[in-house]
């Protein structure tokens, strides 16, 4: 159990390290001169040479690459080019409000996954099945940029119940995070049917039948446990689309978050910010995936032999 | 394990059941036959080119004219949809080939390959699911022009792991079946093994994965359009009209709205037709596990 964890530990921290250096070095290589991004136009070839040498891209790459970790590691990504501020400061104003939005959206999707995807594992021939069924099917065909546009149409503009973006208040995440979760919510909703279909038909719970329980109290109480543990691996990798779809639906309503930061910077072409943005968003995906394996060996201990 | 047919969650899939598959995948088939159709007859169809500028005729409502409406320059909507959906297609189409090409050599590796090659491969796949692939589109397209190939290739980048995962799977099942240690024990080489007598389990899994990732692709190809990540304007593909759309929210539904449709239609039609057939691999499955 120890040497799992220590060894999970390490390998994320590898991944980290190695998005890292790929980030800088794509950015480095592929990007061009900062100096000739960040000087005027016309500028005179010392002046070009004295933002060389504030950037440190004087140096030989491998000294920069040192230098880049070391600052990291004290929590300097360096200056943005477009808001001529520390990137740390820009990320620490940003990233609260993104993770709020995620973290409503994916505590939504669970709760609807749940609840409806037993529904439908208990009658897949009711209602309840063929809603799930739907929900499913047009989560995945339709972009959160799309669904949020609609919603805006219907909510904002139409009807005028809530804000058509920006961030006052907690009104405003009302239509973003509906938007993220039909996009997060299919993977979820089928794995969960799926899981609770596999769990309803294993012994225990036919005993429970067997003792006359009512059906739901089984299917809610006694299987739920058992059919949310695929689940739990899902959310992992759901983890990736939940960020993509909370990027672009604060494009979509303009709420202030890392992804709305990330366009920005990536229009301005904001390298310092591009990358420091890049790194923080994966690391934080890779520790929450970390989590996940973490807390699948305490709440299943069946995994534990089969993974170490 | 066979279960006692008489429980409610249980029994075969009746004819209504195996109907209802059957319809959804028909129409799934139907309707992307029809949008391929469109996409291919553009030419034909679209009542004005692509990028045909009108300022006569800016931001009109939908009407018999223009059956989407017309965006901020007076071009058809209808006809960027319509031309849009070659650009769509294409890069979907063929990303979704390279994926489940690369992913299922990748995946056979992961089960075929030597004590040294497995874990490497492994680890490899772990990495790729862990990635998040809208930052790396950000990366990229930060540094590169996007074009048609660069969005195929980010494609393939985004979805190849997980078909190898499904290939890696369903392989390492059948490696322990009887009918590989028989073509071990003739002496058959393990690259032998996996495409020829291996592959063919793999196949159905494949194909409902084609369709899909093809979806998704659709989507993500999409939605990477919206970020202004996609083909560059003045070509029309589904997610840039939106983009241009976006400002005008307000002021002319239409432009954000009506082209999504394209985008809703196809992928739900190859989400119909994945889960169509997934629903028929897993019932003829459940039949062969009978006998």
């Amino acid at each position: 159990m120890g040497s799992f964890i220590i060894r999970r530990v390490a390998q994320s921290l590898i991944i980290v390290v190695l998005i890292a250096v790929t980030v800088f070095l794509v950015l480095r290589l592929s990007a061009g001169d900062p100096a000739r991004i960040r000087a005027p136009v016309f500028a005179r070839p010392d002046v070009i040479e004295q933002y060389r040498r504030d950037f440190g891209i004087d140096r030989p790459l491998i000294e920069q690459l040192g230098s880049f970790f070391l600052n990291a590691l004290r929590g300097d990504l360096g200056q943005s080019f477009r808001f001529q501020a520390p990137v740390t400061d820009l990320i620490l104003q940003a990233l609260p409000k993104t993770l709020m939005l995620a973290g409503v959206s994916l505590a939504l999707s669970l709760a609807v996954a749940i609840v409806l995807g037993s529904l439908a594992a208990l009658r897949p021939r009711s209602f309840w099945g063929w809603l799930s069924s739907a929900v499913a099917a047009f989560g995945q065909s339709a972009p959160v940029f799309w669904t949020g546009a609609v919603l805006v149409l219907v909510f904002a503009v139409g009807l005028r119940w809530l804000p058509s973006g920006g961030y006052n208040g907690l009104s405003s995440l009302v239509l973003p995070a509906i938007a993220v979760t039909l996009s997060i919510l299919p993977t979820q909703l089928r794995v969960l049917r799926a899981s609770m279909q596999a769990v309803l038909k294993e012994d225990y719970i036919r005993t429970a039948r067997a003792f006359g329980l009512r059906e739901r109290r089984i299917t809610f109480v006694y299987a739920l446990k058992n059919a949310c543990l695929p689940l739990l691996t899902v959310i992992g990798v759901d983890i990736g689309y939940l960020l993509g779809g909370v990027i672009v639906a604060e494009v979509v309503f303009a709420f202030p978050g890392i992804g709305e930061l990330a366009l920005v910077a990536l229009n301005a072409r904001d390298y310092p910010l591009i990358q420091g943005i890049t790194i923080v968003t994966a690391s934080f995906f890779v520790i929450v995936n970390l989590l996940i394996d973490l807390l699948y060996t305490r709440v299943d201990p069946r995994i534990r032999l089969e993974r170490s | 394990m066979a279960a006692p047919a008489t429980l409610p969650t249980q029994g075969g899939p009746g004819l209504i059941q195996r109907l209802r598959v059957n319809v959804a995948l028909g129409a799934g088939v139907v309707l992307l036959v029809i949008m391929v159709l469109a996409a291919v007859a553009a030419p034909l169809l679209a009542s004005s080119g692509p990028t045909e500028v009108d300022l006569m005729a800016v931001r009109l409502p939908p009407s018999p004219q223009h059956w989407f409406g017309t965006d901020a320059v007076g071009r058809d909507l209808l006809s960027r949809v319509l031309y849009g959906g070659r650009v769509s297609l294409l890069i979907a189409g063929v990303g979704m080939i390279g994926s489940l090409t690369l992913g299922t050599l990748m995946g056979m590796l992961a089960a075929f390959g030597n004590r040294f090659v497995r874990p490497a491969v492994d680890r490899v796949i772990e990495i790729q699911l862990a990635f998040p692939y809208v930052l790396l589109a950000i990366a990229v397209t930060s540094a590169v022009r996007p074009s048609t190939p660069v969005l195929i290739l980010l494609m393939v980048l985004a979805a190849w792991a997980a078909a190898a995962r499904v290939v890696r799977a369903i392989a390492l099942q059948e490696r322990g079946k009887d009918y590989v240690k028989a073509a071990e024990v003739l002496g058959a080489s393990r690259l032998r093994i996996a495409m020829l007598h291996v592959f063919p389990s793999v196949l159905p899994s494949l194909v409902v994965l084609a369709a899909m990732q093809m979806a998704a692709m659709i989507v993500f190809e999409a939605t990477l359009s919206f970020l202004g990540m996609g083909v560059q304007p003045p070509t029309p593909s589904w997610g840039g009209i939106m983009l241009d759309g976006k400002n005008y929210i307000t002021s002319a539904w239409w432009v954000a709205s009506l082209p999504g449709l394209a985008i809703v239609v196809t992928s739900l039609a190859l989400v119909l037709i994945g889960d169509g057939l997934q629903a028929r691999t897993e019932a003829m499955r459940a039949r062969e596990g009978d006998r």
